[in-house]
């Protein structure tokens, strides 16, 4: 609620005070931190905050609020990272303009980020993870004049709304088979069956897609095209994160009867390799970090998916490791970026010597990214590789494997990353060399990453802090653990081995980077995900393209014989089930509708033959009296009544139009005369038949053909057998005593359905309005309307 | 519903359909009238044979009363129908009047869309 | 006679000219039977409950009467045939019609409820009808309104007209 009242705000403040609006922004995370807060004592002391209000009740849509400790972890990360990214941005936009539209989206997002881990409804949860998707499209393409901003910013929305769909049909089935919709009553009593596979699977395909696991990852490297508080905040820190949200939460329920858990690990262990291979050959810093996040995401999905409670602890602290680490990363890049002008590597370096504390900064956070003790990053790789251990099946072994490898690749961008921005001596004579100024950041601008790459030293060395809300948010996501000890020093074992063995692989691998380099160079041709992405909606466009070229053909008469043919096609089928409907009705009801009817064939006919439009016209209107007659002969005089004047009516309008018209008609080309034949014999073929089968339901009907049923009984003659009544022997019932009335078609049109019309009069009233439009509209009048009413007042 | 009424129906709606299929607006109303005539025709003598018009009082309880339902319904039809004929009719008008004649034209962006595409196809 | 001629030759209409002057004899029976017309529309409307009428077959009579004054003078004539601006007997009518279902929803909490209602009216004494009634002289007066407009539109002389 907050949040939107702080993004109004700041849209109503605008860009007057420029930059410092994001001081504002970050009202609405620290609400956000302050409410984390309160609500981590109330969990504390065992209750759990919830609010609910009932939105759309029918659908099961409840707004429904419900803090456990990690919905709090989860809401820390969002508010701390968003406060640290709110305060640098003040710096980083200083220059720019259009500064209240992202400040505002970015509030937005916080909230819907918010509002996303604190819901306990599937379906509201499913309102915020779309929201968060419509909000980072307008973030990656605040800057509208940039096509490739654009271009990602659509790729984005796409990958990921298509992905929220999936994932809502998931969620949907789900609900559906568990009978509620409430996050926490169905992890607390999880439904099964088949249907409930292929929700879970479709589930794990939305978060994917937030989380840019292989194969949609294609969109977060592009999303770099966004401002760098922007990156740093949705696509390190928090919307990626959604996706590991949502694993965490439906790993614990699903893991052990559906193929949940081994889906998420095996594209988790996917997404890390090639993470971690393609971010070895990015000159792109933010490109580097980018497929980095989508090999850390791999690995939180992998330790929380398996649902084995030592790895979900190491889940856990690796979320918040990782919040703090990339975001401070991303946010050095921001600073490289606003001073330098350039963020490839081949270019920059020796920026160490010139900014010690934002190289401080850049090591201690990428440390943390290694698993270098003793910071955080350190505590949640050892934590890992001690739950992997005690995997006992063999498929734990390999997963161990792939972890230990992508770690080593983590180890060598890391180093890559300080490498090449703030020590490469070689390389940096390229910013040294043309004096390009590189003032440096003042320290406001270096505040939030030294802050934020702090707290995880802070908390490696002093992991106590963590463990209560740690320990809290793995019992809240299911399972059953005893108290958590925290501690950097396990003692000498296998995990500590295997932490050592990787950062000597991933330092091996950086001294020998060109080698690896060579390497990579051959698989250039491998499509990647973006070409997939690209090809497949320029394969979309075309084939919108031809089918719109084959279906709409611009001629009126083809679309009009389509329709036609299909309201004789489909209604065949059934009929033609049906059979032949048994018996011929009686010819006539009397001799003159006999003749009334040959008339009225004959009068059609020579409206469709002849070629004078006045003929025709006539030929029409002696049709319409024909019907009157026939109303006549069938008992309903109301009818022959209006018939008669409409048609007088519409012929006096006919002929009014047409006096302007040429004579004749155009004389019809042959060229498709033919084929409107074909189509109107059809057409008369089925019609006759459909009537003569309409004839045998009314006239034999059961008490199902409610409203064509033949009223044969009266008053007198109706008995206790109520319920079989027809709605029309019921109006013919009702309509003395109840309307007063005895013309029984009049006291339906104004009383029992009058609201028919009701309508059909307001159809008068817009038509007549738009004839006089169509008629009126841009035509000069030749005598002013005023004038002939003067006349007439003065007759 | 008789066989006689079941032909003109079907023969009311076989004239109208080809009506429609003309080039030109005055016969496509045209067409566009007699479709309706025929629809009214069919709901009003589905609803059963001739009968005695259903007023209360004026029949006794041997007498085969029309079921007034489709005859509302009829009633209604038949003035909304007039309504879009009168208004078919004003557009038929206004093209005559911006354009001199009364023929549908082709759409012209769905043209120029088909041939964009063949074009595009053609080439290699 | 003069001031019929007056008209005729003050009005540029074509249709005007394509009927030519009127034949005495049409006139005549147009003006006698124009009023009849009238009470004859007002006795279907108010008898429409019980006996074949109503409220559109009221109005089309009316509107059958505006069509042969039309015939009989052209769109001058069909002016003069109603007093008041077509727009307005059109709207009041979707008015009366609207505003009589919402009175029953006030009433009885049911849009369109009819009830009974016992009006005495001058030379016919105590009459029982229905408040249904109102909705069938709104549905009257529409029918009438918009007919007349659409007369008036379509007889409109072609104006010299650039269209655009």
């Amino acid at each position: 609620m907050i949040f939107a009242v702080v993004a109004v705000a700041i849209l109503g403040i605008g860009n007057r005070w420029g930059s410092r609006v994001f001081l504002v922004a970050s009202v609405g995370p620290l609400a956000a931190l302050v409410w984390a807060v309160s609500a981590a004592s109330r969990v504390g002391n065992g209750d759990l905050p919830t609010e609910s209000w009932t939105w759309v009740s029918s659908l099961g849509l409840i707004i429904d609020f419900r803090a456990d400790w990690f919905s709090i972890l989860m809401a820390l990360l969002i508010s701390v990272v968003g406060i640290g990214v709110f305060l640098y941005a003040v710096s980083y936009f200083e220059n720019s303009r259009d500064v209240a539209r992202i400040a505002s989206a970015l509030v937005m997002f916080a909230g819907a980020m918010f509002g996303l881990v604190i819901s306990d409804n599937l379906l509201l949860l499913f309102v915020f993870w779309e929201l968060t998707s419509l909000l980072s499209y307008v973030l990656i393409g605040s800057n509208e004049e940039k096509p490739g901003a654009r271009v990602a910013a659509l790729h984005a929305l796409l990958v990921t709304g298509s992905g929220g769909l999936a994932m809502l049909a998931g969620f949907i089935l789900i609900g559906e088979s568990a009978d509620t919709y409430s996050l926490s009553a169905i992890v607390h009593n999880p439904p099964s069956g088949m249907v409930v596979n292929v929700a879970v699977l479709l589930v794990a395909l939305g978060a994917f897609t937030k989380s840019a696991q292989v194969p949609f990852h294609g969109w977060l490297p592009r999303a770099m095209e966004a401002p760098t508080p922007v990156s740093a905040y949705l696509h390190s820190a928090t919307m990626v994160k959604a996706g590991v949200f949502l694993v965490a939460r439906f790993a614990e329920p699903f893991s052990d009867t559906t193929p949940f858990g081994p889906v998420v690990v095996v594209v988790g262990c996917a997404s890390m390799i090639l993470g971690g291979w393609r971010a070895l050959r990015q000159h792109d810093l933010k490109l580097l970090l980018a497929f980095g996040t989508i090999s850390q995401l791999g690995l939180m999905m992998v330790l929380f998916g398996s649902g084995k409670e030592k790895l979900a602890i190491a889940g856990c602290v690796l979320l918040i490791a990782h919040a703090a680490y990339k975001s401070s990363l991303f946010l050095v890049v921001g600073i490289i970026d606003h001073q330098t002008h350039t963020r490839d590597i081949r270019r920059l370096g020796m920026l160490g010597r010139k900014w010690p504390v934002v190289a401080g900064v850049a090591v201690a956070a990428a440390a943390s990214m290694a698993g270098v003790p003793p910071f955080l990053g350190f505590l949640s790789k050892e934590l890992a590789f001690y739950g992997f251990l005690d995997w006992s099946e063999p498929s734990g072994l390999i997963v161990l494997c792939v972890v230990a490898v992508a770690s080593a690749f983590t180890v060598a961008y890391s180093a890559r990353f300080v490498w090449g921005a703030f020590f490469s001596v070689r390389s940096g004579r390229a910013v040294l060399d043309p004096p390009v100024s590189t003032p440096s950041p003042n320290a406001w601008f270096a505040l939030s990453p030294l802050v934020l790459a702090s707290l995880g030293l802070v908390l490696g060395v002093l992991p106590l802090l963590l463990e209560s809300l740690v320990s809290g948010s793995v019992k809240s996501l299911g399972f059953e653990v005893p108290t958590i000890h925290l501690a950097l020093w396990g003692g000498f074992n296998a995990a500590l081995a295997l932490s050592a063995l990787v950062l000597v692989a991933g330092a091996w691998m950086f001294v020998g980077r060109r080698a690896i380099e060579r390497i990579q160079a051959r698989f250039e041709g491998v499509p990647s995900s973006v070409g997939v992405y690209d090809a497949t909606v320029r394969g979309v466009l075309a084939l919108s393209g031809r089918v719109t070229a084959i279906t709409q053909s611009g001629s009126l008469r083809v679309y009009v014989a389509v329709l036609v043919l299909t309201m004789v096609a489909l209604p065949s089928i059934p009929l033609a089930m049906n059979g032949w409907p048994g018996s011929w009705p009686s010819l006539v009801d009397s001799p003159i509708q006999a003749v009334i009817g040959i008339i009225m064939i004959t009068a059609a006919a020579a409206a469709a033959v002849f070629h004078r439009r006045f003929a025709s016209v006539i030929a029409l209107s002696v049709v319409g009296y024909g019907m009157a007659a026939l109303f006549v002969v069938q008992g309903a005089p109301d009818l022959a009544l209006t018939q008669v004047l409409v048609e007088t009516l519409g012929t006096v309008a006919f002929v009014l139009v047409i006096r302007h018209l040429p004579e004749k008609f155009v004389v019809a080309k042959s060229r498709g005369n033919a084929a409107a034949i074909a189509v109107s014999v059809a057409v008369a073929v089925f019609v006759f038949w459909f009537a003569l089968s309409a004839r045998t339901v009314s006239e034999t009907a059961g008490p199902e053909a409610v409203v064509a049923t033949q009223v044969e009984s009266t008053e007198s003659e109706r008995g206790p057998a109520v319920e079989e009544r027809t709605v029309s022997e019921e109006y013919l019932e009702r309509s003395k005593p109840e309307a007063h009335g005895s013309n029984v078609v009049n006291v339906i049109l104004v009383d029992f359905r009058g609201l028919d019309t009701l309508g059909e009069i307001t159809v008068l009233f817009v038509a007549a309005i738009g004839i006089v439009g169509l008629i009126r509209f841009g035509a000069r009048r030749s005598k002013d309307r005023t004038e002939v009413d003067q006349e007439v007042v003065d007759s | 519903m008789t066989t006689l009424v079941a032909l003109v129906v079907a023969m009311l709606y076989g004239i109208g359909v080809y009506m429609i299929l003309q080039r030109s607006l005055i016969r496509i109303v045209l067409g566009l009238s007699l479709l309706s005539h025929g629809a009214n025709l069919l709901l009003l003598t589905s609803g059963g044979s001739a009968g005695v018009a259903a007023f209360i009082g004026r029949f006794t309880g041997d007498d085969k009363v029309v079921d007034p339902v489709p005859q509302a319904f009829v009633l209604t039809a038949i003035v909304i129908s007039f309504a879009m004929t009168a208004f078919c009719l004003a557009l038929a008008y206004r093209s005559w009047r911006l354009t001199g004649n009364d023929d549908v034209a082709q759409d012209e962006e769905d043209v120029r869309l088909a041939e964009m595409i063949a074009t595009r196809n053609g080439k290699p | 006679m003069s001031e019929w001629t007056e008209q005729t030759n003050g009005s540029t209409s074509d249709l005007d000219q394509e009927i030519g002057r009127p034949s005495m004899v049409l006139d005549v029976v147009v003006r006698a039977e124009f009023h009849a017309l009238l009470v004859a529309s007002l006795w279907l409307l108010f008898v429409g409950h019980n006996l074949p009428g109503g409220g559109f077959v009221g109005g089309l009579v009316v509107v059958a009467a505006f069509g042969l004054r039309l015939a009989a003078g052209g769109s001058a004539e069909l002016l003069k045939s109603l007093r008041i601006r077509s727009e307005v007997v059109l709207s009041l009518g979707l008015l009366v019609a609207t505003g009589t279902a919402l009175l029953g929803l006030v009433n009885d909490g049911t849009l369109l409820q009819s009830r009974e209602l016992h009006v005495t009216l001058p030379w016919l004494g105590e009459i029982a009808t229905s408040s249904a009634f109102f909705f069938d002289l709104g549905v009257y007066l529409v029918v009438v309104g918009s007919f007349h407009w659409l007369l008036e539109v379509f007889s409109e002389p072609e104006s010299e007209g650039d269209f655009e």
